[in-house]
């Protein structure tokens, strides 16, 4: 028989076969597989995501699936994450609408993927990056809720950090 | 759904969303609670297209009757509201035969549907997002404009499509769209495409987890967070959060930022004017020796208490963490004010924005000075030591006793101590002015004093170090220098002293056994070739730029952490020179400085490796001796017989700013926001960065 499986179901109940290393790049799965399965994988295991849709899920595992080798560096080592630049290979993959990023950004925090999750959050930080407010607005898609006092105000507030 | 849903012209401000609530769930297919009320309120819909009757007043009339709640009221008249405008069409049975039934079907479908709150609301359906649905208003102005240019057999079959769409099951929407793309010629896809990256614009900072949110911001820098605090509201709360702040103050404050080379001051001295003079007393520090000089230097301290020393020395190495936290508890501030102080600080320095203040008095060339956040002290070769006051610039006190010109000086909160060309040290007790003692024991001038605990260290013209240890009255003599010793420099963690002289070298002297344990010189080691005039032990944890290879030519800097090339020939280099020179080995002592900052009389700045004894960055740009320099963190301060003041960037060597003189620069000094100049012409001037 071959390896067993773990059977991801996304919320419309697509069924998504992969490897346990697969899965186990997101630390809610694999504690549930280890839970559930305390002397390892015997038979196949269906692990259902009701807050994941389909096409979201099979994004999130394709990227689970290219980084199944990868040994990602611990989570304490905040300097080295912040100043670690998006992987070229991560960079492409997200280059999605923003909806998906957003679906993917929610799924990877939902699943528990630190890595998916950092690297989301400094790709929409890439897009605030030196951006205007109002350019901000117009990315993002904002209404501008201060009045116009409440915005000069903010402005003035905010002048020191302009013109380096 | 709801672009049908806002062409009514019934639909006022304040059912809109209300009305999107119902329609999202048609959208998802997941209707939560609300769906049996929409399954009624469709189904009368599709009554309605069928009998082609419905208006406003109509579906009022029926609301009331059917008891049904403002919500399928809403949807109900939205999708009446798009047949409401043409004259009622003489529908055929075989238009509805159509439509009808798929609309009763689907939308009796979707109570079968299992409930999942999750996913209930798509993000652009969400009845707790605004931002998106401004646009829309407007984007419905112009369908139900464009809409009633057409015959109103035209309007009845696109609100058909559009209302057979809008009760599809999400399958089902997909499956149109699909169909409806295959059919679209190239401008129509391209349209779609144009209108769809509109259209998917997310509000990502207000809509995510707040944590993730937070995550996010924390990854930008000071300007864009700025920038983004300016958004709106819910953008603002986020972007000033005291979190993102406290991680940018971490990551700059006393540290150079890896990712944007900016790094900020702690700012002890700002701090100590917020707090009373009571509490300033633990961490009160000559603020002349900030940073690196200051461990070597002038942790100061007081003969007449006995623990303070440690608790000093503890203070100095105090993270910003913990001095902010301290900050904090006298006074609830922002982070974002915090840094934002300091940030414009920095960047006064950045851009040479200062002013200076002078001081005059002295009546030959300066010699030496220090100051803190009140006073300046100043010796002169006019025998004389003034103290000012630094804000209002009157001198407070002239010190008389040295029989000829004083050539150094080092004061901390009460004592000052000075050395001068009359071969004696002499302790003053400043706010009185009395000379307390004087030490008599080298047999030519005293060009270099420096004290911390119980120890005073002085340099001479006779070519000796003193020890002094004050309790024990005793006093050791550290032979080996051949000329002048212009700088003497204690080291307080590892005990040790450093010592510049005329004979071009610097020794690394043990205060335990008196000991030499370095010296720092001669050209195998890339050493000074002129006389060194002052010598900066300090530890720097990050990565200091250093010089070149030779083979890579002159000026060529490559980063000091490149392992793999860098490491090796350095510690080959190490290992020959150890072999050929016993007496240089260094057994490492974690608590050593890393490095030295040193100036000579050949004009230049030099940086070593205190553990491999070599030095490795020189630093040029005075055309003539470099007398003094002074360091902290960020930066080094040079003053040099060319007139010339510079400013150095510590991590990468390079000058920053040159201010010229008229007379030659013989001692400088620095703080957080300020450094001060002593000139030959017997001037002082202070520049403020503040």
């Amino acid at each position: 028989m071959s390896n067993p499986k773990v059977i991801v179901i996304s919320s419309d109940d697509e069924k998504f076969p992969v490897d346990p290393k697969v899965a186990e790049k997101s630390l809610l799965m694999k504690n549930m597989i280890n839970d559930l399965n305390p002397d390892g994988l015997q038979e196949d295991f269906e692990i259902p995501t009701p807050n994941v849709r389909a096409n979201v899920l099979a994004k999130v595992l394709e990227w689970c699936e290219h980084h199944k080798n990868t040994i990602f560096p611990d989570d304490d080592d905040e300097d080295a994450k912040k100043s670690a630049p998006v992987e070229e290979w991560d960079k492409n993959f997200l280059k999605v609408d923003q909806e998906m990023l957003y679906e993917i950004m929610l799924a990877a925090n939902y699943l528990n993927i630190r890595p998916l999750l950092d690297a989301g959050c400094k790709m929409v930080a890439e897009m605030i990056k030196g951006k205007s407010p109002e350019e901000l607005r117009r990315i993002f898609n904002i209404v501008n809720d201060f009045s116009p006092e409440e915005e000069a105000a903010i402005r003035r507030e905010n002048e020191w950090a302009e013109d380096r | 759904m709801n672009l049908q849903e806002s062409c009514g012209p019934s639909n006022g401000e304040g059912s809109y969303d209300s009305l999107l609530t119902a329609s999202t769930s048609h959208i998802e297919g997941n209707s939560g609670n609300n769906q049996a009320n929409i399954n009624i309120s469709n189904h009368q819909t599709g009554s309605n297209i069928n009998n082609g009757k419905s208006n406003l007043a109509s579906i009022n009339a029926k609301d009331t009757t059917t008891t049904k709640s403002a919500l399928i009221n809403n949807v109900e008249s939205s999708i009446v509201t798009k047949l409401n405008t043409p004259p009622p069409p003489q529908s055929g049975d075989s238009d509805v035969s159509v439509v009808t039934p798929f609309l009763v079907k689907h939308i009796s479908d979707q109570s079968l549907i299992p409930k999942d709150n999750y996913h209930k609301y798509c993000y652009r359906h969400n009845p707790e997002i605004t931002c998106n649905k401004r646009t829309d208003e407007d984007k419905m102005s112009k369908i139900q404009n464009a809409l009633d240019k057409l015959s109103s057999r035209d309007q009845e079959a696109i609100s058909h499509v559009w209302s057979i769409f809008s009760a599809a099951p999400s399958s089902h929407r997909h499956l149109i769209l699909s169909g409806i793309l295959t059919q679209c010629c190239f401008p129509q896809l391209s349209y779609v495409a144009q209108e769809v990256s509109n259209l998917i614009r997310i509000d990502f900072i207000s809509t995510l987890p707040v944590e993730i949110s937070l995550k996010i911001l924390c990854y930008l820098d000071c300007n864009s967070l700025c920038n983004a605090a300016q958004v709106s509201r819910k953008w603002k709360s986020l972007a000033d959060d005291d979190r993102v702040w406290h991680h940018m103050c971490e990551q700059h404050i006393d540290r150079k930022c890896p990712n944007c080379g900016w790094g900020l001051p702690l700012m002890h001295m700002k701090r100590a004017r917020d707090m009373t003079e009571e509490d300033i007393k633990p961490i009160l520090k000559p603020a002349a020796v900030e940073g690196p000089s200051t461990n070597a230097a002038q942790a100061s301290t007081t003969m007449t208490t006995s623990n303070s020393e440690e608790q000093e020395n503890k203070r100095v190495k105090l993270s910003q963490e913990e001095h902010i936290k301290a900050q904090k508890q006298l006074k609830k501030r922002p982070w974002k004010s915090v840094y934002s102080e300091r940030f414009k600080l920095e960047k006064n320095w950045r851009k040479g924005t200062f002013s200076v203040k002078k001081f005059l008095g002295h009546t030959d060339g300066v010699t030496c000075l220090q100051f803190n956040r009140k006073y300046l002290m100043t010796g002169s070769y006019d025998t004389t030591i003034k103290i000012w006051k630094i804000e209002t610039g009157e001198c407070l006190k002239t010190l008389t006793g040295h029989t000829k010109g004083v050539r150094s000086l080092v004061f901390d909160s009460q004592k000052l101590i000075t050395g001068g060309l009359d071969s004696t040290i002499k302790v003053w007790n400043y706010h009185t002015g009395q000379c307390i003692a004087t030490y008599k024991g080298h047999e030519d001038a005293v060009v270099s004093v420096d004290f911390s605990n119980k120890s005073i260290v002085s340099g001479s013209a006779d070519h000796t170090v003193k020890v002094w240890h004050v309790d024990s009255r005793t006093c050791y003599t550290l032979r080996g220098h051949t000329d002048w010793v212009n700088c003497v420099k204690i080291h307080p963690q590892s005990n040790t002293i450093f010592s510049a002289s005329d004979d071009t070298t610097i020794r690394m002297w043990d205060l335990q056994n008196n000991q030499c344990l370095r010296i720092f010189g001669g050209m195998e080691n890339n050493g000074h070739i002129g006389q060194v005039q002052s010598v900066i032990p300090f530890t720097y944890k990050e990565d200091l730029i250093e010089d070149g290879s030779e083979s890579e030519g002159e000026g060529s800097h490559h980063p000091a952490n490149n392992q793999g090339g860098n490491q090796l020939p350095l510690g080959a280099q190490e290992n020959a020179e150890n072999a050929a020179n016993e007496e240089n080995q260094l057994p490492w002592n974690p608590s050593y400085p890393t490095h030295l900052l040193t100036s000579s009389l050949d004009n230049t700045i030099k940086l070593w490796d205190v553990k491999t004894g070599k030095c490795i960055r020189t630093q040029f740009g005075h055309i003539e001796g470099v007398w003094s320099i002074a360091a902290d963190t960020f930066r080094v301060i040079s003053g040099a017989h060319d007139r010339l003041i510079k400013v150095w960037d510590l991590q990468n060597g390079k000058c920053l700013h040159t201010f010229g003189n008229n007379s030659s620069v013989s001692c400088v000094g620095l703080s957080d926001s300020r450094f001060a100049a002593g000139l030959e012409s017997g001037a002082v001037k202070m520049y403020c960065f503040d």
